[in-house]
């Protein structure tokens, strides 16, 4: 699991470190049962106060993403499905909130982003059946 | 005795000769905090840590370090509290070694043991004189001196002055590592905003001899945001309270508030459309120390207002 703090970010560190956390779990880079760093060595990895550490770990926990084992340590939840649906659902929520309110700014229609939205995936797709030559 | 603040300040006011550098610190950090003091050069910050180790005399106000008074108990302050001075001057002729069994007899705590735990982490060389040590390496042995006698207090006057990127990194793992995984309490000033702000719990923004707020870390970021409404609602975002920055940019106006959800509540009736913009620490601080307030009741000019906090 690598992390990366953007320290000149508008995102507070928390948020920066709890984004990423959900998206490693709904990408699979962290799995159901998998154990993450100790509180305390994540912190020196990072050179983040614990205590940020030790709050963000306590968020995910109350989402359900993550499951704090008495003496034993931090775990990605074992009953993940849900878990991790959530966890990607949450993090497209975010995506979508910026870009509708980029589109907004831009003063682009709602009936042309979700056109630009099916035209992506479309091209994914079509990527795909291609041999994952998608960024050609 | 945990419930006491490590530090604890009361309107304290100090001059030098008619220019008045302190008028009325008040501070409160919490035993076991990292807590970042930050301000311009020239703020107020190392008079006021000097006058925490009893260095210097309050004109008036109230201090209270670990529960004892600096201006009676110095002594006492000096030995319990680890102490890192900005541009600490060393013993340039003696050799590492030399200076720590020189500074050991002076702290009735000293831990030799941890002082050559210490050397030998931070890569300490033991037989090279002070003098000749790179400024990364005295960084080192500045805090080694102020942790060897096991405090619970640190205080670190602009630690990373000096230090290029590199060992300013290598600093602020030193200080998670050492530090905090003890539950020492930490008190540092500096004026690096974004490269302490994932270190601090909290932080106090001095200027012009006051503290303009002390907050939570992350509360600071979740609080004061930039509010960009269209032109035609200024007044309403004129109306709102605790504006530390007000800007105008052709269609539209912009406004850094102290409490953004308090904001955006108040502008709700009126159906103003407002985006909302998070600052990143620099920019909390730019608001508070030159930003551009609004007079009371008035337009802002344009030109930097700074009104004076009565």
């Amino acid at each position: 699991m690598f992390l990366r703090i953007e320290s000149s970010s508008g995102l507070p560190i928390t948020r920066q470190i709890m984004d990423q956390i959900r998206s490693h779990c709904a990408g699979g880079t962290l799995c159901p049962g998998d154990r993450l760093p100790s509180v305390r060595q994540l912190a020196q990895q990072l050179a983040v106060n614990q205590n940020t550490i030790l709050r963000v770990y306590e968020r995910l926990t109350v989402e359900g993403l993550l499951e704090r084992r008495h003496g034993d340590g931090t775990y990605v939840a074992d009953r993940l499905p849900a878990g991790r649906l959530k966890a990607q659902r949450q993090l497209l929520e975010q995506e979508a909130r910026r870009l509708a309110q980029h589109a907004a700014q831009l003063g682009v229609e709602p009936k042309e982003i979700i056109a630009m939205i099916e035209d992506a995936i479309a091209k994914i797709a079509k990527g795909a059946k291609a041999g994952g030559k998608a960024d050609e | 005795m945990n419930d006491q603040p490590a530090i604890e300040v009361r309107a304290v006011t100090k001059s030098f000769g008619k220019k008045p550098v302190l008028n009325g610190v008040d501070l409160s950090v919490p035993a076991g905090q990292t807590f970042a003091f930050l301000g311009r050069n020239g703020a107020g910050k190392t008079t006021t840590i000097r006058m925490l180790l009893g260095l210097l005399k309050p004109d008036g106000g109230q201090i209270r370090v670990l529960g004892l008074d600096p201006a009676v108990d110095a002594l006492e302050i000096r030995r319990r509290v680890g102490y890192l001075a900005e541009d600490q001057a060393m013993f340039g002729w003696m050799r590492v070694e030399q200076l720590l069994s020189f500074m050991a007899p002076f702290y009735p705590t000293w831990d030799a043991a941890r002082a050559r735990e210490l050397a030998d982490k931070f890569q300490l060389p033991m037989k090279t004189r002070t003098k000749h040590l790179s400024k990364g390496q005295g960084v080192r042995l500045g805090l080694l001196l102020a942790l060897a006698h096991r405090p619970k207090l640190v205080i670190l006057d602009d630690p990373t002055l000096g230090l290029d990127p590199i060992m300013r990194k290598e600093f602020l793992r030193d200080l998670v590592t050492y530090l905090q995984s003890e539950q020492v309490t930490v008190f540092f000033s500096s004026h690096l905003l974004y490269e302490i702000e994932p270190v601090a719990d909290a932080v106090a923004i001095l200027d012009r001899g006051r503290i303009m707020r002390q907050s939570a870390t992350e509360e600071l970021r979740q609080h004061v945001k930039r509010l960009i409404v269209p032109a035609d609602a200024e007044s309403a975002l004129l109306g709102l309270p605790g504006i530390l920055d007000f800007v105008r940019s052709g269609r539209q106006v912009s406004a850094v508030v102290e409490d953004a959800d308090a904001a955006l509540r108040a502008l709700a009736p009126a159906g103003t459309r407002v985006e909302e913009v998070d600052l990143n620490l620099d920019e909390i601080f730019e608001a508070y120390v030159i930003g551009n307030r609004p007079p009371p009741g008035g337009r802002p000019n344009g030109e930097p207002h700074l009104e004076k906090v009565a």
